[in-house]
């Protein structure tokens, strides 16, 4: 649907000049409290232990909350966010090749993702401004080499929201205020732009009305107003209500010259966008940035249409689909045929309750067969329940607390989705039971499996790909491309091909801006010490064809596939163990590699494809990288 | 100079396809899909040419089975009202349906070119009856009826479940030619567990009055459109609806040669079938396929109505829709000869079993089911990509519903004057809406923790605020054409979140005043899911080996469909 939008949009440009004053076209949001996650009750910059559900009690808006007592309290998970931009960029391919790619790069955790490690952060770490950047950074500031030193990477430390600023403080006078009850009615000179719920500080007054309010109503008609408060003719938007608990039907203050109504400053999404575009635009990464949450978080994912300054002919969207979430929403499902897609030059928010567990991953759906070849594809892993279970109890038990709660439940009688029913021990038992295996100190689960069968010591996140690059060639030069004769020639594990693979640390790329970048953030080794599990994270999303992925010398055991469990609804594990996966695009599976008794050295991950082998001309590389055992 | 030329040529036909899906959906009112087929115990087919016409304005030649002039077959499902037509070729071949146990006649008549040579039916997965001496030709793989001539296969139809059937005759040629379809085999009747077809189980369909009718919805209430009540003889195979995707890619470089040289033998004349230049050399390698099918056709026209007038030789749609928690069976089958990673966009799907043949698990005690049934518990993967291998068949279970959103799907707003904003959400034993109160109700299997929870912030229209959200302003995105015009799940939903109803929120504001000051999002470029009408959650299903999605180099196309859950407001009619 993509060349359609290009005769469209002159006249969504004509309509956006018209009504520019009440938009906010960059926004990024992070609340710190929500209804599921209140700051009263979660430190939602944490995650805390879990030990049963969520108590939910009706709350006064006729929806259920968190118990507000509490000795009843017991949130469960926390608040992330994550701010992507969506653009273009170039990479460097195996043979030294720079590629031009469509793609998403960090605007938020760019310190953390130049390390390696998901963009998502809580709202402590991601409401914050940053220092001064600059294109590229912190590939600028850091003045790498490859591979990146340790103590290069050291000097950048930001990983807040890029471009976030503090909104500008607001002061209006007020005119009229007065309270009938406990509801105060205020009517001011100008509007200060107030919605429900909106913080708002009365100074001046004299009375109790002076303090840090949260507004009631905002847009109050004045002939709505009841008996004992006049009417003074002002604009709806002028006027607003808040309720005051700790006075009742305090006096009538009326024409103050010192009473005021402010807005404070504070985050409130609004960006300054000269950071955005400085560091968003050419700053493609492949695979995109990496996400990770866990199970009970909200997060909260803003994309950022930077433009695609390569393509100026292009007045392309972008969007993020959540591929493989279950019960998702249409309108956050990020295709944008069946919801929207956000504009060059403006934000849109993602929001997401975290899904059960597994291995997912993401791309943007604009014209999938282009925006996916040209690069727009990353990795999310939701991280299970059973990690915050504390060190020494028990894992059957735990599971056992999650089907208390509907939302956390699995029940393989009433639910045919249901993926990890309670463990049975051997397929000959009765019933499933504990085989006493109690949360270990360290490591962590791939699932809630309730018998600590999918522990791992270490996870790495693998993304199987491939580039086409004539495809990407015309691309990058105006010509329409050909889909059917779509031919991948370098075939990408995180992005790179061997033996970049195996460099460690970020690769960068020299675009046109003259800047480097990060294009290539993820190294693919698998490192682990001798007798650790190692959890792959496998994902594809190559466009064209099938990819097989072998372990030389270590053997796979599979315990997921398509980001649940696989387990049998009598509660059998169904793992298997293997020489080689194979996936098409759209396709994710977790592999254990076991480390037990094997010894230390170099092991491959390889394609059998034989001619997957190979980076475009070169008849060396492709998709092969190194596990190393320590 | 050349490449821009190109480019513009290339920008007008996609234009030119936008433009042909905004007719087709602006003609089809609504047509939906079910798993329409011919049923029975005998069948007289026959194999014939003609052409299938694609959305780039192209007519392919192409071969096919058919239903033989003299044959009258029984449609099904019956309340389908256009059983128009078993033509004498279609892509896919007419689907059959049997029941397990029966015994099952199949006569193929070959009214192929000569120059075709032979063809046959290979049942993969089925054990034939021996064949009589004289019946058919001898072939490599079966029995094969000779040009103008007839072979009959006879089989007891075995376990229940989805297949392939297709020709077992030059098959690189053939079946690349159109020659497939699909077997479909019902459970006995007096093995369909009694818990799939008692009220208990959770169904639009049994011992309830739904909305529509409680509502005087014009048309009719919502029916039965389901072959059986289960997939397999099996109480967690039971299910509400169900559609049947066939995937095959076509090459149209094949089909233009095996055209011309049928004609040029024609031309020739005095040819016997196998004589020396008598027979087609069409060389099916290197295969470049350009068209990438669902039930022969390419998106667009596969959600145009089964047996839609104007595609004769395509009768068969792909074009789901369902009600929240609705058990959707889907049966796929992959034709072709390339595996397509099909991705369905809204939840996973239990794979029942594959080739007709029931997955389950190695402990056989037995599961009791909520719904009453017991049986040795499934053990097929739930896979959210359902990868189909050529010739392989499966039947899978889909459903969705807005568990786990964390806010409310429906925007419902307790201070709404609408009745239907604040219906009431008794949670089941697992935390549905579908109680005996609830079946009549516009949420009917709702799900009840998030009720009343809102998303948005502050926003406008009649539905709750105060959630965690902001929506950009509406100048600042592009509407899909499928977009419902609001987050928020069905019709009545979408009118109280975008509309000016004016007085309707009780809570106060100036609801008035906001009116026409900021709009809402507008869904004026919606060409199907009228925010007034249907307003359903859109999903795409489509091949995620993303090239597939095209129809020869054009986006979109080929293999895509959109799936829509739709509220209960929406009578999902699948009649046409």
């Amino acid at each position: 649907m993509r060349k359609p939008y290009q005769v469209w949009m002159p006249i969504l440009l004509v309509a956006f000049a018209a009504v520019a004053a009440s938009a906010q076209s960059f926004r990024v949001q992070c609340p710190t409290t929500t209804i599921t996650h209140p700051s009263s009750l979660n430190n939602n910059n944490a995650e805390p232990t879990y030990s049963a559900p969520t108590s939910l009690v009706m709350g006064p808006n006729g929806y259920l909350i968190p118990d507000p007592n509490a000795t009843n309290a017991n949130v469960n998970g926390a608040i992330k966010c994550q701010q992507i931009s969506g653009g273009d960029g170039y990479s460097t391919m195996g043979d030294g090749t720079q590629t031009y790619m469509f793609s998403f790069g960090p605007l938020s955790g760019l310190a953390d993702i130049a390390n390696g490690l998901p963009g998502t952060q809580f709202p402590s770490v991601f409401n914050v401004q940053g220092p001064k950047l600059f294109p590229g950074d912190p590939a600028t500031t850091d003045n790498p080499t490859i591979p990146v030193t340790p103590t290069q990477l050291a000097g950048f430390t930001y990983n807040g929201a890029v471009g976030l600023a503090l909104n500008v403080a607001n002061l209006v006078s007020i005119y009229d205020i007065v309270e009938i009850g406990h509801t105060v009615y205020v009517q001011t000179n100008s509007p200060l732009g107030l919605s429900d719920g909106d913080p708002v500080v009365i100074s001046g007054t004299g009375l109790a009305y002076d303090g840090n309010q949260n507004v009631l109503h905002a847009n109050v008609l004045g002939n709505t107003f009841p008996a004992g408060v006049t009417n003074y003719g002002f604009a709806a938007v002028n006027n607003f209500t808040f309720t005051l608990s700790t006075a009742t039907n305090l006096a009538d203050v009326n024409t103050s010259q010192t009473a005021v109504a402010g807005i404070p400053a504070g985050y409130d999404g609004h960006v300054d966008p000269r950071p955005i575009m400085d560091v968003g635009v050419m700053n493609g990464n492949i695979p995109a940035p990496l996400m990770a949450i866990d199970e009970d978080d909200e997060f909260f994912l803003t994309l950022t249409n930077v433009g695609m300054i390569m393509r100026p002919d292009l007045f392309e969207q972008h969007t993020v689909h959540f591929h493989g979430y279950p019960n998702a929403s249409s309108f956050y499902d990020g295709v944008p045929d069946a919801s929207v897609a956000i504009n060059i030059g403006a934000s849109f928010t993602y929001y997401y309750l975290a899904p059960d567990a597994g291995t997912y991953f993401w791309h943007c759906h604009i014209t999938p067969p282009e925006h996916l070849q040209m690069g727009m594809v990353g990795q999310l892993y939701v991280r299970p329940r059973q990690n915050r279970v504390a060190a020494g109890n028990s894992l059957f038990a735990a599971l056992q607390q999650q089907e208390k709660d509907n939302r956390t439940k699995c029940d393989s009688t009433s639910d045919i989705l249901c993926s990890n029913p309670l463990p049975r021990q051997l397929p000959t038992d009765a019933a499933p039971s504990d085989n006493g295996v109690t949360r270990a100190s360290t490591g962590n689960y791939a699932y809630n499996d309730g018998d600590g069968s999918t522990y791992y010591d270490v996870e790495y996140p693998i993304q199987i790909h491939g580039f086409d690059p004539n495809f990407h060639f015309v691309g990058m030069t105006f010509n329409p491309e050909g889909f059917s004769d779509m031919k991948d020639k370098y075939f990408l594990l995180n992005g790179r091909s061997y033996p970049d693979t195996v460099t460690p640390g970020p690769l960068f790329t020299q675009t046109v801006d003259g800047s480097n970048h990060f294009s290539q953030p993820l190294s693919a080794i698998i490192n682990m010490m001798q007798g650790q599990k190692a959890l792959l994270r496998i994902s594809d999303l190559d466009v064209s064809e099938y990819q097989t992925l072998a372990s030389l010398g270590i053997p796979m055991k599979v315990v997921g596939y398509n980001a649940k469990l696989l387990r049998d609804q009598a509660g059998n594990n169904l793992y298997y163990s293997t020489n080689s996966i194979t996936l098409a695009g759209g396709e994710s599976l977790d592999v254990i590699l076991d480390s037990t008794g094997v010894p230390k050295g170099t092991y491959y991950l390889y394609t059998p494809n034989l001619d997957h082998l190979s980076n475009d001309a070169e008849n060396f590389g492709g998709l092969m990288t190194e596990v190393h055992v320590n | 100079m050349r490449a821009m030329n190109m480019k513009k040529v290339i920008v007008r036909t996609q234009l030119l396809l936008a433009a042909m899906v905004a007719m087709a959906m602006l003609l089809a009112v609504s047509a939906y899909a079910a798993a329409p087929g011919i049923k029975g115990t005998t069948f007289s087919l026959v194999a014939a040419p003609a052409y299938l016409t694609q959305p780039d304005g192209q007519a392919v030649y192409s071969w096919g089975y058919g239903c033989a002039t003299t044959f009258t077959p029984t449609y099904a499902p019956s309340n389908l009202s256009r059983t128009g037509f078993c033509n004498t070729m279609q892509v896919p071949g007419p689907t059959l349906i049997v029941t397990e146990g029966t015994q099952v006649t199949v006569t193929l008549t070959n009214n192929l070119p000569n120059a075709a040579g032979n063809t046959s039916i290979l049942f993969p997965g089925v054990t034939l009856n021996a064949f009589a001496s004289g019946n058919g030709t001898p072939g490599l793989l079966t029995q094969e009826a000779a040009p103008g001539q007839t072979v009959t296969y006879t089989f007891t139809a075995p376990s229940p479940g989805t297949r392939a059937y297709y020709s077992g005759t030059q098959s690189d040629l053939q079946v690349e030619m159109g020659m497939y379809g699909a077997l479909i085999v019902l459970p006995d009747p007096t093995k369909v567990p009694g818990a799939c077809t008692s009220p208990a189980i959770r169904t639009n369909l049994y011992g309830v009055t739904d909305w529509a009718t409680v509502n005087k919805v014009p048309g009719a209430p919502e029916q039965d459109y389901r072959l059986a009540a289960s997939a397999y003889d099996h109480p967690d195979t039971c299910y509400d609806r169900e559609y049947l995707f066939q995937f095959a890619e076509m090459d149209p470089r094949i089909h233009t040669q095996a055209e011309a040289q049928v004609l040029a033998i024609q031309a020739k004349g005095g040819c016997t079938a196998g004589a020396p230049g008598c027979s087609l050399e069409v060389p099916t390698e290197p295969y470049h396929p350009s068209y990438f099918l669902i039930n022969g056709r390419s998106m667009p026209d596969d959600m145009d109505p089964n047996y839609a007038t104007q595609y004769p030789h395509q009768p068969y749609n792909g074009d789901p829709h369902m009600h929240p928690g609705e058990l959707t069976l889907i049966r796929v089958i992959g034709q072709g000869r390339w595996q397509h990673p099909f991705h369905e966009h809204g939840n996973h799907v239990r794979i029942l079993g594959r080739d007709g043949n029931l997955i389950l698990s190695s402990t056989t005690s037995q599961i009791t089911y909520a719904n009453g049934g017991s049986g040795t518990g499934l053990a097929g993967p739930l896979l959210f990509t359902t990868t189909t291998t050529p010739g392989l068949a499966f039947d899978g279970i889909f459903y969705w519903t807005a568990k786990g959103l964390n806010w409310d799907a429906y925007g419902h707003n307790p201070s709404s004057k609408d009745s239907n904003a604040t219906p009431a959400c008794t949670p089941d034993a697992n935390g549905y809406n579908t109680g005996a109160a609830a079946q009549s109700a516009i949420n009917y299997f709702e799900w009840c923790q998030d009720h009343n929870k809102p998303v948005q912030k502050a926003p406008f229209g009649d539905v709750a605020g105060g959630g965690p959200t902001t929506l950009p302003d509406p100048n600042l995105f592009t509407n899909g054409a499928w977009y419902g015009g609001s987050p928020y799940l069905g019709p009545d939903a979408t009118t109280r979140a975008t509309g000016c109803n004016t007085g309707a929120q009780a809570n106060g504001s100036a609801q008035g005043a906001a009116c026409g000051q900021t709009g809402s999002t507008p869904p004026s470029g919606t060409i199907a899911n009228s925010p007034s009408t249907e307003a359903g959650f859109a999903f795409m299903w489509h091949s995620h080996n993303e090239r597939e999605i095209t129809t020869n180099n054009i986006f979109p196309g080929g293999m895509l469909m959109m799936m829509l859950v739709d509220s209960r407001e929406y009578v999902i009619d699948e009649t046409n």
